[in-house]
């Protein structure tokens, strides 16, 4: 293949096969189970990169089912978002995310920088309860349950907790293994189509793992459980802060 | 985090936790059953990058077991490489590779270029049969046997071959899509110990998928195979040729 051809073609590896294709990314019937819980301050400042600040010591742990996302497929994900503020606007950290779908997590990887290893998340229904759960390997890592759409949220909260910008810190060494990029990323979710948003009693258990470490944010109090289902579009993200800049 | 903590953590994601360890990477005992096949001539002028040359439109399918690899674990995997040359010297170039464990995916990925994807491949002896395989969710799109261990080869052919420079094409997108990185990446095999080498009857079969396209370089004569047992780490790589440059 001529190099002109390559250059033109190179989006994302192996060159004739992309493990994840161009976007636009589509998520149809996005479902959430989100449990906001309180942690140890000083394990967040271990973990939150500045310039990002963190306003209260508080995690939202997310179980998420994607059963229609274009060129992504069906897949679950699961993980921790930390409430930050940047440049004075709220947002959320994205800490760790675990999915058992490889176009996402390369895509994620690599595009924007979302820290996603590949594991087995799950959300669903058993019987009266919404219940998330996440493994590595065998070993079970997060339960997080909530009572089945017991009382509705205001839209309006919803939708502007939906439209706060994420941020990620894209790692990427060059091939001689020292960092090539390093980044602050800031992302948003457009076109929100909330098709529903429900709260009720919500617990979360976390449990130590070598190569899951979710308990290095420990849960000290579970604050609320939000479970919500929404049509959105992932947006490509934009550097705000260059660490290797000189 | 200060950002000066930040820089100096810096290796791959997530920061705190990265999917993959800092090397070196070291493999005991991985094993390998690779079937040489012509393919089309057409076919390989389009899956070749230059500025790598090929002079017989050859293909190694291969299929491995890594037993035992230092950060990255036990896993399996299956690939397509294709001999090629570069400056004139004699190595290979890995199409495409599929394997079963995230930790290798993600490190070949991002630090060297493999292009690794997710499935299920084996490497397996049943009964009197080496046997390797790939599926790719439910749908099986590769198979290979080999006659068990039939007849030694050579130690200082394999070693050669092992030896070869190998060839990678780097690809990695910036936040907006467009390419950030887009490399030629040479590396090389290094500490070689070759526990053996064998050779028998073998067979290859493809079988198409929309993501895992191995019948886009068909096989038309399988031409030989070889069973291997070996030792090696896997050094970082250099870039060879900027795309983008």
């Amino acid at each position: 293949m001529k190099a002109d051809a390559v250059r033109q073609k190179a989006f994302s590896m192996p060159l004739h096969s992309p493990t994840y294709p161009p976007g636009p990314y589509r998520f149809i019937d996005r479902e959430f189970m989100i449990i906001t819980y309180r942690t140890d301050c000083a394990a967040l400042e271990r973990v939150v990169p500045k310039p990002l600040e963190i306003v209260d010591p508080v995690v939202k742990y997310e179980f998420i089912r994607m059963p229609d996302s274009t060129g992504f497929g069906d897949y679950t994900e699961s993980g921790q978002v930390i409430p930050v503020r940047f440049a004075g606007e709220m947002g959320g950290y994205v800490h760790a995310m675990f999915l058992d779908d490889d176009p996402p997590i390369a895509g994620g990887r690599e595009l924007w920088g979302f820290p996603k290893k590949l594991a087995f998340p799950s959300l669903r229904v058993e019987r009266d309860t919404l219940l998330g759960t996440l493994d590595y390997g065998p070993t079970r890592v997060a339960t997080g349950s909530m009572g089945y759409k017991h009382k509705p949220v205001a839209r309006e909260a919803v939708l502007k907790a939906l439209a706060e910008p994420g941020f990620l810190l894209k790692i990427i060494p060059h091939v001689d293994g020292t960092p090539r990029i390093c980044e602050l990323v800031r992302y948003r979710l457009g076109d929100v189509s909330l098709k529903g948003a429900w709260t009720g009693p919500a617990a979360l258990e976390l449990y130590p793992h070598a190569l899951a470490p979710l308990t290095d944010l420990p849960v000290l109090e579970v604050i609320s459980g939000v479970h919500l289902i929404a049509d959105l579009t992932l947006s490509l993200g934009e550097v705000v802060h260059d660490y290797l800049a000189k | 985090m200060e950002p000066a903590d930040v820089v100096k953590n810096a290796f791959a994601m997530p920061l705190t936790s990265p999917s993959f360890a800092r090397g070196p990477y070291r493999y005991i005992n991985r094993e390998y059953l690779i079937i040489t096949y012509r393919t089309d001539r057409a076919a390989l002028e389009e899956a070749v990058p230059e500025p790598l040359t090929f002079d017989e439109p050859l293909v190694r399918c291969e299929f491995m077991r890594m037993e035992s690899s230092t950060g990255f674990g036990r896993y399996s995997g299956a690939a397509q490489d294709i001999p090629v040359r570069f400056n004139g010297q004699p190595g290979s170039y890995t199409h495409i590779r599929y394997l079963d464990v995230y930790a290798p995916i993600s490190g070949g990925r991002e630090l060297w270029g493999f292009p690794q994807k997710l499935a299920k491949p084996s490497l397996a002896v049943e009964h009197d049969t080496l046997v390797g395989a790939l599926d790719y969710g439910p749908v099986q799109v590769a198979k290979g046997t080999m006659g068990y261990k039939h007849r030694s080869v050579a130690d200082d052919a394999v070693l050669r071959t092992i030896s070869e420079p190998r060839f990678l094409l780097k690809i990695i997108p910036h936040v907006d899509g467009k390419p950030r990185i887009c490399e030629l990446v040479r590396y090389f095999h290094r500490d070689i110990v070759l526990h053996g080498a064998w050779t028998g009857p073998c067979s290859l079969e493809l079988h198409s998928h929309a993501l895992a396209p191995l019948t886009d370089l068909p096989v038309r004569e399988v031409v030989s195979g070889i069973h291997l047992i070996t030792d090696f780490t896997l050094p970082h790589g250099e870039v060879v040729h900027d795309y983008l440059a």
